[in-house]
């Protein structure tokens, strides 16, 4: 077990790296770079063998999870827990809230789209399966191919309706982040946020993983200005040793405090101690009350058991 | 030879016929009592005479007297079979090939013994008769086996039993309805239901043909769904999806090939450090080989005897390498000595596996969590051969290594543990039992009896390099163990063991605790 109280390993556990990204997982990659952008020194850990899970990418420490499913994911649920936060004075910002829509839906719709239907899903063996046997993988990209489509909303007869309306909506967005950026460094003054995080990754996937061919990488390509941005906070953050000893960009408390973090259950009525109890006597009693039937039929009635040996039997 | 083996033994007065056994023999072929009718019906209806009567009991005798003198020389010219509309006639007449192979009638009537049970094993037939007749007049010596079998009218059965399974190492309900010899081969197939005490439950569709393209050992295969739910002990379900074969299945040697797809999924999202990085899925692909040898004389209170089981399973045999790559070994032996006065007998038990990965990287790789040990149960120790399994008074999956789970802050405790049981690498468990019956003999005819125990046990972890820390003097130092006293309550469908256990020594954050515990067991 690695870590104490006192120095906390921070461990992120990630899809398998490839297309020279740390993580080729779109979801896994916004936490990536958000801790990065933080310069929270942290390990990388992966796994491979659960591609359609919704827990990756998770955070670690000791016995502290963040899952992706819980809390508005990750990122938010570090925000929330005090672990590192970005945003701290940004949300209150008109356009933080929009930008923010903006890029976690349309950007996301289109991304999920290109991956998995634009692309035919050329890039997901690399991405997802490369851990897994044939079989197996074939079967979850059926599966997972299935899911994304409707999470879209996709069917036959809106299919080609609906990929326009997903294609120009991420061309507005690209439009509208090009002219908010212009040439800063980063999307809001000169402190990197969250939103970053998310933009970033989005820009390096399209750019690493999708295929030339691919219509959404062609769009973006339009945009030189989130390019230049993308490759270089690339060549800052992410190609730097993340064993930096420089200070973090915020101060976050060492010991992080212990909030009350509700695993992600199906809703259960809660049971008060002597409801319990009398459910757990209930099935107590109705065991006991078969177990004393069955007894009372074998034991009595047959006798006790022999084993079946072939016997002569006499006439 | 005028149909030996049909004379029936109407005339057990005749104090020259000594041969009883051989009377009885030839009376048992027939596995019913319809002898008398039937040689009747043979004599094509001639009137019988008293005469007649008297001359073939004359014949009879001097027949019985022959054998017991000398080996009476027989050949076997031909097997009939009668009977079958469905079934083919290779299936049948393999079963009795054995007594092509007689010389003497002696030899003749044992293999018609053995052929007649085969038959029944198969399962199909509701009733089979073999009868020796007399061979061609032109060859002297000579005898047809007429075979005659009536096919089972129903070819639906269903059953619901309980069983031990070898792979859910617990006790499970079974219902299942088998659907016999539909293309006359013998086959039989089944669907079945099966519900395990260690949550789990399974269904399946499984198909059993007594022979395989000419080979001597039956075939089984089955496809299966199963769950099992280690939510509350480990934080982890576990589904597979898979195939089994049972590719040799005799009385020693057993061979199966499973490939399954698996999967290890937390709902909870609870699980500590360990089962976080197992969950996902898995294609398991793996050979077991199983020996066994149990010459006890009982497998729910042995008073004599001894066995021993080993079974060897190599996982990852695949060509893709991204199958699950795994070794597993577990034996077990056991021995049970009578002592004399009441039927009391000692029972001593040792058993012990191990298990690891192999592949490269495999020292500082995980062992897959499902493939592990885990001890603890409330299954008998006596009854559960086949590994190290269970330990009087440790609850399931209740020792070994363990880790902390998530943390949540929840006030309301209740019932849940705040420790996940991973499981070990390697395992090692032992055990002592003293049953005797009680004075009173209203106990002795139901065959509850009573018994005092010991049991030890231990576990540790090897992999992700974890065997640097392991020593045998540490193993030792951290071994579990707990004594106790119970009754025996054996029921026609398992075996209840009442038991007071009183924990030796146990570690931290074990589930065990001293006081009134049952046992459920079925014969493995």
């Amino acid at each position: 077990m690695e870590g104490d109280q006192e120095t906390n390993v921070y461990t992120l556990v990630a899809r398998k790296p490839s297309f020279d990204l740390p993580t080729a997982c779109p979801n896994c990659l916004p936490a990536y770079i958000y801790l990065k952008l933080a310069q929270l020194p942290f390990e990388l850990a992966f796994n491979s063998t659960f591609p359609d899970s919704d827990e990756l990418p998770y955070f670690e420490s000791d016995t502290y999870v963040a899952y992706n499913n819980e809390d508005g994911g990750v990122i938010e649920k570090l925000k929330k827990d005090g672990i590192v936060n970005l945003d701290s004075q940004l949300q209150s910002l008109s356009d933080y809230l929009s930008l923010k829509a903006l890029i976690v839906s349309w950007l996301e719709e289109a991304l999920t789209y290109e991956i998995w239907v634009g692309t035919e899903g050329i890039s997901t063996s690399k991405i997802y399966y490369s851990d897994l046997p044939w079989v197996i993988s074939k079967v979850l990209f059926y599966k997972q191919t299935y899911l994304a489509k409707n999470r879209l909303g996709i069917t036959k007869e809106n299919a080609e309706q609906r990929e326009k309306q997903i294609y120009k909506r991420a061309s507005e967005a690209y439009e509208a982040l090009s002219t908010r950026l212009g040439e800063q460094k980063f999307l809001f003054e000169d402190r990197p946020s969250s939103l970053d995080a998310f933009l970033l990754s989005h820009i390096l996937f399209i750019i690493q993983a999708l295929p030339v061919t691919s219509v959404l990488r062609c769009k973006l390509l339009e945009h030189s200005n989130l390019v230049r941005y993308a490759e270089k906070l690339k060549s800052e953050f992410l190609e730097a040793s993340s064993s930096s000893p420089s200070p973090p960009l915020h101060s976050f408390p060492s010991s992080f405090p212990r909030k009350s973090s509700k695993p992600k259950s199906k809703p259960k009525v809660e049971k008060t101690e002597e409801e319990k109890k009398f459910k757990k006597r209930a099935r107590f009693f109705l065991a006991a009350q078969f177990l004393a039937v069955v007894i009372y039929v074998s034991v009595m009635g047959g006798g006790s058991s022999d084993e079946l040996e072939y016997e002569d039997e006499d006439d | 030879m005028e149909n030996p083996a049909e004379k029936p033994d109407p005339n057990p007065s005749t104090p020259k016929i000594e041969s009883e056994d051989e009377r009885e023999e030839l009376g048992d072929i027939n596995g019913d009592e319809e002898e008398e009718e039937e040689y009747e019906e043979e004599d094509d209806g001639k009137p019988r005479t008293r005469e007649d009567a008297i001359a073939d009991r004359i014949k009879a005798e001097s027949l019985f007297r022959r054998m017991r003198a000398t080996p009476v020389a027989v050949r076997v010219h031909d097997v009939i079979v009668k009977g079958n509309e469905k079934t083919k006639d290779h299936v049948i007449e393999a079963e009795v090939d054995v007594v092509r192979q007689a010389t003497t009638l002696q030899e003749l009537l044992k293999a018609s013994k053995v052929a007649n049970f085969n038959l029944q094993a198969l399962d199909i037939f509701d009733s089979v008769k073999i009868t020796l007749d007399s061979g061609p007049p032109e060859l002297p010596g000579t005898t047809n086996v007429v075979i005659d079998v009536v096919e089972s009218k129903s070819p639906i059965t269903g059953q619901i039993g309980t069983f031990t399974k070898a792979e859910a190492r617990s006790s499970s309900l079974e219902g299942s309805l088998k659907y016999k010899n539909i293309f006359g081969y013998g086959d039989i197939w089944d669907g079945s239901l099966a519900y395990g005490c260690d949550h789990s439950a399974e269904v399946g569709l499984g198909m059993y043909l007594p022979r395989f393209r000419g080979r001597p050992t039956p075939f089984t295969s089955r496809v299966y769904l199963s769950t099992q739910d280690w939510l509350k002990f480990s934080s982890y379900k576990e589904r597979a999806l898979g195939l089994s074969l049972g590719l040799i299945a005799s009385k020693y040697h057993e061979l199966a090939y499973n490939i399954a797809w698996r999967n290890l999924i937390d709902p909870s999202q609870m699980a500590s450090r360990s089962i976080r990085r197992q969950l996902g899925h898995n294609l398991v692909s793996a050979l077991k080989y199983t020996f066994k040898f149990d010459q006890r004389n009982s497998s729910l209170r042995p008073t004599r005897g001894y066995s021993f089981i080993s079974t060897s399973q190599i996982g990852g045999l695949a060509p893709d390498s991204r199958t699950l790559r795994f070794l597993r070994q577990e034996i077990d032996l056991r021995y049970a000595v009578p002592l004399g006065f009441y039927p009391a007998a000692l029972n001593f038990g040792i058993a012990g596996g191990i298990t690891f990965p192999w592949g490269s990287g495999y020292k500082s790789r995980a062992s897959c969590v499902p493939e592990r040990f885990f001890l603890g149960g409330n299954i008998s120790p006596v009854c559960s051969l086949g590994g190290p399994s269970a330990l009087w008074g440790f609850k399931t999956r209740g020792l070994g290594p363990n880790e902390p789970r998530r943390e949540v802050q929840d006030d309301e405790s209740g019932d849940t543990y705040e420790r996940d049981f991973v499981g070990g690498d390697v395992a090692v468990t032992a055990f002592a039992d003293l049953s005797f019956d009680f004075p009173l003999k209203w106990f002795r005819d139901r065959g509850i009896h009573g018994h005092v125990f010991a049991c030890a046990g231990n576990m540790a972890e090897l992999s992700e390099n974890k065997y640097r820390n392991f020593t045998a003097p540490k193993l030792l130092e951290t071994f579990r163990s707990s004594v106790g006293a119970g009754i025996v309550v054996p029921t026609s469908l398992f075996r209840m063991e009442l038991n007071y256990c009183h924990i030796l020594k146990k570690q931290e954050h074990d589930r065990a605790k001293s006081g009134f515990f049952m046992t459920f067991s079925t014969s493995s």
